[in-house]
């Protein structure tokens, strides 16, 4: 899952970023909603996390411009402004979902997921292929009942192959949800995470490589 | 029986109907005597008697008749004049603090009571506005103290919610938290500094303006020097009386806004001195440019110039000095520095 912070406060944004990655979300920073605006041209997002009070380009104008242009990233507005006036108009605008500063963490974290389980064909909280199984809140994942211990990474790319239902997944978009800006695009860390992934999940193999294109669980 | 209410109509509508009746009566009563002195001139007695006696019967009646009359009239002209007062009343019942909007609007003659109805919605304009700014400062106040405590509350709901997180992170984590409760402490200092200025009620010590620049200038040297600020002065003794604490935050939050809102290699001048009979601050400082909208934004509380990124800073500081020069009896000029950057002047009363 691959979320784009838009937050001016370095602190606040700095953190969520950090804690976001902990839960096995791909996070990338925008202090300003010009820079916002740019990042989320270049990558179709998940979620937004969109602080309205932004420099530069206001949060309502970026919320307006992501709604027209990138119609499957949904919004998540974060502001100090709790009122139901504020509520009412920021979703409105367009936004998914509203959340008041200061916010609960496991709060922004179980919105985040559930705004992601409405992106696209609808998706149950636990996902579950052939003998494999997914808990994304609850970091677990199952290998025909057995607990099998996962990486966030490695989470997230099981999430993403799980989520595909049997379809090649291409490495492309693999990287785009798992990974964040700062991945070399040259290394093999993708590849090294599925085989790692493929080794862990035990015999029989349920990941396999479509050459020249990507994976598909089967 | 039920007792009237002496309400000013009744009382209007008496007095009239008083004044009246006496009028007739005393007019009736000469008339009458020129009457009776006439008739018992020329009539024999008996005649003159029963003539009389149908005139004192006669103008009974008519003095009853126009003082009824009249009494009726001044009912209805003192209910006219009156009304007026009874607008006002009830639109000052429904004034509240959430209904100021409510004006009284009296059309008519420019007699007193339309000039005591338009006293009335002047100062309901004017509570209008003090209220609507209260509110605003409120709303901003809230707004400001979120800022940290959302810095707090995510720091430490992050890293607690990782039970693996070791010494550092933790560590990492409580100087955060320190740092957000730094900046909400300068914030309630300065919305307490406002608040005080505001009252008004300012102790008359001896302040030597230029004294008040120079802590402020030592001050705010390192900070100027980090950012490649030059900071030149020409501090000559300007004695005024008033609060050295409020007027050396006055000196320190020109001078901080100077530097924080200033260009690389810029420079800040600051000159003390008296001119045209005042004690006066001049601060100039380069910087991005300014248009006069701008400027005149600047002093309203939590208005800041662009954002640097820069988490300090409540956008108090130009508000506070404004309202601590008009608690001296003074004022704060701004205007756009020609080039880009801010000029600002504070004026106060010299000490003679």
């Amino acid at each position: 899952m691959r979320v784009l912070v838009a937050e001016d406060q370095v602190r606040v944004a700095e953190t969520v970023a950090r804690g976001l990655r902990r839960e096995g979300m791909a996070v990338d920073v925008a202090p300003d909603g010009a820079s916002a605006l740019e990042k989320a041209r270049a990558v179709t997002y998940d979620v937004v996390v969109l602080d309205r009070d932004l420099p530069e380009v206001h949060g309502d104008d970026v919320c307006r411009a992501l709604v027209h242009e990138q119609p499957a990233t949904k919004v998540l507005m974060l502001t100090a402004a709790r009122g139901t006036d504020d509520v009412v108009e920021g979703l409105a605008l367009g936004a998914d979902d509203y959340l008041p500063k200061p916010f609960r963490w496991a709060e922004l974290v179980a919105r985040l997921r559930a705004l992601e389980r409405r992106n696209g064909a609808p998706r149950q909280p636990v996902l579950r292929r052939g003998d494999v199984e997914l808990d994304p809140a609850a970091h677990e994942a199952r290998r025909a009942g057995r607990v099998v211990p996962l990486t966030a990474k490695e989470l997230a790319v099981l999430e993403v192959l799980l989520a595909a239902e049997g379809r090649v997944v291409a490495v492309y978009d693999l990287v785009e949800r798992v990974w964040d800006e700062h991945l070399d695009p040259l290394s093999n860390t993708v590849r090294m995470a599925v085989m790692t992934l493929r080794r862990k999940l035990g015999d029989p193999p349920v990941i396999d490589t479509v050459r020249g294109v990507g994976y598909r669980l089967r | 029986m039920t007792w009237v209410r002496p309400t000013l109509r009744v009382r209007l509508t008496a007095l009239y109907g008083v004044l009246f009746a006496v009028s007739v009566a005393v007019l009736l009563a000469a008339s009458y005597f020129a009457m009776d002195e006439f008739l018992t001139s020329t009539l024999p007695p008996p005649a003159a008697r029963d003539a009389l006696e149908g005139l004192a019967a006669n103008y009974g009646v008519a003095l009853v008749g126009a003082t009824l009359f009249a009494v009726a009239a001044g009912w209805a002209v003192a209910g006219r004049a009156l009304a007026p007062l009874r607008t006002m009343t009830r639109t000052a019942r429904r004034v509240s603090q959430d209904r100021l909007d409510e004006r009284i609007g009296l059309r008519g003659p420019e007699d007193e009571l339309r000039e005591l109805a338009e006293t009335f919605d002047a100062m309901l304009d004017r509570l209008e506005s003090s209220f609507e700014a209260q509110r605003r400062f409120i709303a901003n106040a809230s707004h400001e103290l979120r800022s940290p405590l959302t810095v707090i509350r995510t720091e430490a709901d992050v890293a607690l919610a990782d039970p693996r997180a070791d010494v550092a992170e933790l560590r990492a984590m409580g100087e955060h938290v320190l740092e957000a409760t730094d900046q909400t402490d300068a914030l309630l200092e300065s919305l307490m500094l406002l608040a005080r200025s505001q009252r008004g009620l300012v102790p008359a010590e001896p302040v030597d303006l230029a004294a008040a620049v120079r802590a402020a200038a030592s001050l705010e040297t390192p900070r100027a020097r980090q950012a490649g600020v030059r900071l030149d002065l020409d501090l000559r003794p300007t004695p005024v009386r008033g609060d050295a604490r409020l007027l050396e935050r006055l000196a320190g939050n020109l001078l901080e806004n100077a530097v924080r809102y200033n260009a690389p290699h810029g420079f800040v001048r600051v000159a003390t001195g008296r001119r045209d009979g005042e004690a006066v601050i001049d601060v100039a400082n380069t910087g991005a440019p300014l248009d006069a909208a701008a400027v005149a934004r600047l002093v309203e509380p939590f208005e800041r110039g662009r954002r640097t990124g820069d988490a300090r800073g409540a956008g108090l500081g130009l508000s506070i000095v404004r309202s601590v020069a008009e608690a001296h009896a003074g004022r704060l000029a701004l205007r756009p520095r020609p080039g880009g950057g801010l000029e600002a002047q504070v004026a106060l009363p010299l000490t003679t």
